[in-house]
């Protein structure tokens, strides 16, 4: 088990480790997906305050729940590369910012959207949304920070400091509603404690799209760091042979 | 399995009067993650043929010059 960690902090072993395990992650994800919104959109009883506006639940959550714990994992990448200086996890840890800061925009928009026909407003500075909003602009300012350097080494570091000051609005974030009860509600027991409001009808299809999106952002980040080893090894043999193989074929 | 909730595909649509919300909704979410999975398999294709091209190019120099050395000779 360790060793098969410690080989995926190298770039090749990750890159030969993934190759055919990302095509069964994503045929798990599109399945688990599929299944999750055909039946939340259309055999989940509907709310019986809210009717069928509630369905939006089945992305927002998930969404919400990713973008905080997506920042959890590239906050640990980034201190992984800031204390061993292993660069597979730099490049993990810049791959998770762009599915991460899409979550958090996703979450912010279905809230915003789902909302307006249940507190009235598409947006209000309760604590819960404000704190997610900063959560938003971390995301997008590693990404611009990255990206402002000219030099690789640079960027990382930089964006791995500003990922780990992030840190901070991590708890808030995820507390929000307990800590200050602003107008955001606490999370409600989607995870079907006896005593919970939601029977099972509702938070089936969660489980199904919450797993679906964890497959995706998997998916993605390890799409992306894929390529991103393609690029920072590209002087390497294995590589250029598989350029030369790959791009024949196409 | 639980029965579907709508009458008609009109119904299913029409999501209980909250259909603008609903879509809205749904469609912002899977155009974002459609995004999160065309974008890096252009970029794949990208750095491929760039690193292709590149080694081409390289090659290509690499001969030349040793051409021109064999001139001088």
């Amino acid at each position: 088990m360790l060793q098969w960690l410690y080989k995926l902090g190298s770039p090749r072993h990750f890159y030969d480790m993934t190759t055919t395990f990302v095509r069964w992650l994503a045929i798990v994800t599109f399945v688990l997906l599929g299944i999750g919104l055909v039946w939340g959109l259309m055999f989940a009883p509907p709310d019986y305050q809210m009717g069928d506006n509630f369905r939006i639940i089945y992305i927002h959550v998930p969404s919400a729940v990713g973008m905080i714990w997506i920042y959890a994992m590239m906050a640990t990448m980034a201190a992984m590369h800031m204390i061993w200086n292993i660069k597979v996890a730099d490049m993990v840890a810049k791959s998770s910012a762009v599915i991460g800061a899409s979550f958090a925009a996703v979450c912010l928009v279905t809230g915003a959207i789902w909302g307006k026909p249940t507190w009235g407003t598409y947006w209000i500075w309760d604590a819960k949304l404000t704190s997610a909003l900063i959560m938003f602009f971390v995301y997008v300012g590693v990404i611009a920070l990255r990206s402002a350097f000219d030099s690789e080494t640079s960027g990382s570091k930089a964006a791995s400091v500003l990922t780990l000051v992030g840190v901070v609005n991590l708890p808030i974030v995820y507390y929000a509603a307990e800590w200050w009860q602003t107008l955001h509600q606490p999370s409600s027991d989607l995870g079907g404690r006896a005593d919970g409001a939601n029977p099972p009808e509702i938070w089936i299809p969660a489980l199904f799209t919450g797993f679906g999106l964890i497959g995706l952002v998997f998916l993605v980040v390890i799409m992306r760091t894929r390529n991103e080893i393609l690029w920072r090894e590209r002087r390497a043999s294995w590589v250029q042979e598989l350029a030369v193989r790959e791009v024949s074929h196409a | 399995m639980p029965d579907i909730q709508f009458d008609s595909l009109g119904d299913f649509l029409n999501m209980g009067g909250y259909a603008f919300y609903v879509w809205t909704a749904y469609l912002f979410t899977l155009v974002v993650l459609a995004l999160n999975l065309l974008l890096p398999l252009r970029d794949r294709k990208r750095v491929l043929k760039l690193l292709k091209v590149r080694m081409q190019r390289d090659a290509a120099q690499s001969g030349q010059s040793g051409l021109k050395e064999g001139v001088e000779e």
